[in-house]
């Protein structure tokens, strides 16, 4: 059994017996079950790490259970309290899990697709949109991440109209692997390094000075994972809403004005590991104008979409719609007329729920491209 | 009855409760009793902490329900009636008193599945909700369109509206706005044998008694609340703090008392004990002043809320107050939830108990010095300190606490010295005029006190609950009922 680090000791002591955060808990109102809430976690790891117990398998479901939105932290840092950090508890954790050889078969069977075919559900390499793109060297990357590339082309297809419209030169990676994110946040540290080497790699091999990324996963990998585990990139790593923001500002990209009604549904790993909360403001702003509107829940509040729900009860997590449904309810009581996301997640999630028009940040600018 | 997890009658009555509320709703996994065992009672988070290398078990749960509606939670204490199965409701499972373990096993049912919110009624000014709703949650909602229900704990991040009915719960605005049974206009109930009923639609009327006040403060042993209508309220325009320092305690319960009896209406007085003032006071807002600290705060319109400053700083003046202003007052009620959260509210090892208890002004001095002393006297390891909290017409309440550092490590004596301190504290309170709780409840720390309480009128508790719940199958070991 692995030993907790002083951060995690402290996330594990004021959690057990601290229930404040739990209406910010997803995966508790999926469930409604107070193991799948945070201080409900925090109980069984003390259990685990201060009370001498093994892990059982409906712990390791709970550990699983979690989407390691953030929620529980943002409030907790939003009341200026210790913004203890439950979901680096939950990593360390499911680390352990997987080193003990006690992973759910849910998520190994994940991580062999991962590790296989470089996405999370099995899927022939060749279904996805860079198996047929011609890799080269450039300025400019830009990376989709494994929901754009494998489930919503559209996103990739509308951010490479624009880059071609601002004329751009630009590549992508052929058959583009994965950035070792989800391996990582399922608790295989080890092959997650070794993709992320991989990617580090073929990234280099581009000459590339800008990254361009789609994937809120993928970017915070780039961002944060990557120097952590001592892989440097010697381009800039860029959300496509910063990008955006950029071409706008400098004149390159121009955008049609626009009187619907546009609100924003954040990304918990842009905004929540990253602070991007303001970019894709400004790139909507840009067309939008007043007619862009806050929902209930925005900036660090903001409601998940469950960009790393992987797993619940032991198998794949099916329920993305009742995530998603909270946040198209949002934006109806406002009379919001379209939503902007910023995942292939969160624009699958939202969509099904609702009649209002839901596009990707790429997809709205290219709509509205002059 | 009694059955083993690996017997068929195990698997035929989850069955039976699967059948009611759908598989996906109902857990006997260990993950889930384990959490189920632990609320906000210092006795269970010990027990919880001090588990390794020790022979020590909690008390868990046989099933965790979460039924969607009255008509499953009557379905379900048929069952539990027709095996004799006890029921302990679970909503939050912030309360502080052990009230929602299931000490004797059986079914937990959670009501948080509970939480529509049925109607906003503008007019007559009232919502109707499941009970299960987190009271944050309510209150999102009611302040997108300019209402609260003014019922403002600092559990209300944490807990259900059912919740708050089954202990009598309060909040920080409670001088103006009252405790939960103030905010209660009717409710649907479940009674123990599974028959759904409502209260009148009204409370004020002249239609014999209100049944509303059985069920309010009962602690799910007389049945279930699934249902109810609170009061709300426009948010105020205006909201105005104060704070100052006055000489000593009594000084401040006398400006408390004055600001009540000279009709003021404040929605908040806080008034800390000297020594709190120096502890808590120091910690979270960092002010560093010898007596004891009073903030008081008015809402409403504008002009009325200045007048009301205005007349409760004369009677301050008047009682030689140092005026710390209204940044610090504003700064009091922006950290006023933070006393509750880690890393400032106390934790194990630490023992710690909240003493609250309720008196007449004429008492209320009295029961924090009967209290003082006894935990001073007998137990010199302990550190007791108190505010008031929430006030009457008549008196107010005492947010008594004592901490004791470095409890005994072995859990049973650690659960001895707290029962002993709870015991002595509050025969000290009752004998001279206060009660066992105001706000937190019983629960299963104070239940075997609670006939002591009522003496000769326990017997109408004990018919009571004979009557409505026959079985006894309905969150056993509290409110005094034993099995």
């Amino acid at each position: 059994m692995a030993t907790l680090t002083q951060n995690n000791l402290d996330t594990l002591k004021a959690c057990r017996y601290c229930p404040m955060c739990r209406q910010s808990c997803p995966s508790e109102f999926i469930s409604y079950r107070e193991s799948d809430a945070p201080r409900g976690r925090a109980i069984l790891l003390h259990s685990v790490y201060q009370g001498g117990k093994e892990f059982d398998s409906s712990t390791v479901q709970a550990i699983y259970n979690c989407f390691l939105c953030g929620a529980c932290k943002s409030w907790c840092s939003g009341q200026e309290l210790g913004g203890y950090d439950i979901p680096e508890l939950i990593k360390f954790a499911r680390r352990d899990i997987v080193s003990q050889g006690l992973a759910p078969q849910a998520v190994k069977q994940m991580k062999d697709s991962l590790v296989a075919n470089d996405n999370t559900a099995n899927q022939d390499k060749k279904s996805s949109y860079t198996a047929s793109v011609t890799e080269h060297t450039a300025e400019t990357l830009y990376l989709l991440g494994e929901g754009v590339n494998y489930t919503n082309p559209e996103i990739a297809e509308a951010f490479i109209r624009i880059l071609e419209n601002c004329q751009i030169y630009y590549t992508l990676l052929k058959d583009e692997p994965t950035s070792g994110k989800e391996l990582d946040l399922l608790g295989y540290r080890e092959e997650a390094r070794e993709k992320a080497k991989s990617m580090a790699g073929r990234i280099k091999a581009t000459g590339c000075k800008t990254i361009v990324v789609s994937d809120p996963l993928v970017y915070d990998a780039l961002k944060n994972d990557y120097p952590e585990w001592g892989i440097s990139l010697k381009g800039e790593v860029l959300h496509v809403s910063e990008y955006l923001l950029k071409l706008v500002c400098s004149g390159k990209l121009k955008l049609k004005p626009t009187s619907d009604k546009v609100t924003l549904a954040d990304s918990e790993f842009l905004g929540r590991n990253n602070g991007i909360y303001e970019a894709p403001r400004e790139v909507i702003r840009a067309s939008a104008g007043e007619h862009f509107a806050e929902m209930q829940w925005n900036h660090e509040y903001l409601q998940s979409a469950g960009e790393a729900a992987f797993t619940f009860d032991g198998i794949l997590f099916d329920r993305g719609k009742e995530l998603g449904r909270k946040i198209s309810q949002k934006a109806e009581d406002i009379g919001a007329e379209i939503i902007v996301t910023l995942s292939a997640t969160a624009k699958n999630n939202i969509s099904a729920t609702t009649g209002l028009k839901v596009m990707d940040i790429a997809e709205f600018a290219a709509i509205q491209m002059v | 009855m009694k059955f083993t997890q690996n017997s068929y009658m195990f698997d035929m009555i989850l069955f039976e409760l699967q059948d009611i509320a759908g598989k996906e709703h109902v857990s006997t996994r260990t993950s889930d009793k384990e959490v189920y065992s632990i609320d906000y009672f210092w006795i269970s988070e010990m027990w919880h902490d001090r588990q390794a290398g020790r022979d020590i078990i909690r008390p868990m749960a046989d099933f965790i329900v979460h039924p969607a509606n009255a008509e499953e939670v009557s379905k379900v204490l048929k069952v539990a009636n027709n095996y004799k199965i006890p029921v302990t409701t679970w909503g939050g499972g912030s309360g502080s008193q052990g009230g929602a373990l299931p000490v004797f096993g059986g079914i937990i049912l959670d009501t948080k599945r509970m939480d529509k919110i049925y109607k906003i009624d503008e007019k007559s000014m009232t919502v109707e909700v499941g009970t299960g709703i987190i009271h944050q949650t309510l209150e999102w909602e009611l302040e997108q369109k300019g209402l609260s229900t003014m019922h403002d704990p600092a559990s209300s991040r944490c807990a259900t509206v059912g919740g708050f009915i089954a202990h009598r719960g309060t909040g920080v605005l409670s001088t103006k706005y009252g405790k939960i049974e103030d905010m209660i206009v009717n409710m649907e109930v479940v009674l123990p044998t599974g028959e759904i009923i409502n209260t009148l639609p009204v409370p004020k009327t002249a239609c014999g008694p209100d049944l509303n006040q059985i069920f309010i403060g009962s602690e799910g042993t007389l049945g279930v609340v699934t249902k109810v209508t609170l009061t709300i309220h426009r948010l105020p325009e205006s909201r105005k703090f104060r704070a100052f320092i006055f000489k000593d305690l009594s000084t401040g319960l006398r400006v408390g008392q004055r600001l009540i009896s000279e009709n003021l209406q404040p929605s908040v007085i806080r008034l800390y004990s000297e020594n709190e003032t120096k502890e808590v006071i120091k910690k979270v807002l960092g002010i560093e002043k010898t007596g004891a600290y009073l903030v008081y705060g008015f809402d409403g319109k504008q002009e009325m809320v200045d007048l009301q400053m205005k007349y409760a700083k004369a009677i301050a003046d008047e009682e030689e107050g140092e005026d710390l202003g209204t940044d610090l007052g504003a700064e009091w009620w922006k950290n006023r939830y933070k006393f509750f959260f880690p890393p400032y509210m106390f934790h194990l090892p630490q023992c710690f108990g909240t003493l609250d208890t309720v008196a007449t002004f004429s008492n209320i001095e009295n029961v924090y010095n009967a209290m003082k002393d006894v935990v001073e006297t007998k137990y010199p390891m302990a550190r007791f300190i108190g505010h008031f909290s929430h006030w009457f017409p008549w008196g107010a309440m005492l947010y008594a606490r004592f901490i004791i550092e470095t409890p005994p490590e072995d859990p049973h004596e650690a659960l001895f010295l707290h029962n002993s301190i709870w015991n002595d504290a509050l025969r000290a309170a009752m004998k001279a005029g206060g009660v066992l709780n105001e706000h937190h409840g019983i629960g299963l720390k104070l239940s075997r006190l609670t006939p002591e309480l009522y003496g000769d009128a326990w017997k109408i508790v004990k018919k009571l609950k004979g009557a409505l719940d026959p079985n006894s199958i309905m969150n056993p070991g509290k409110l005094g009922f034993g099995v």
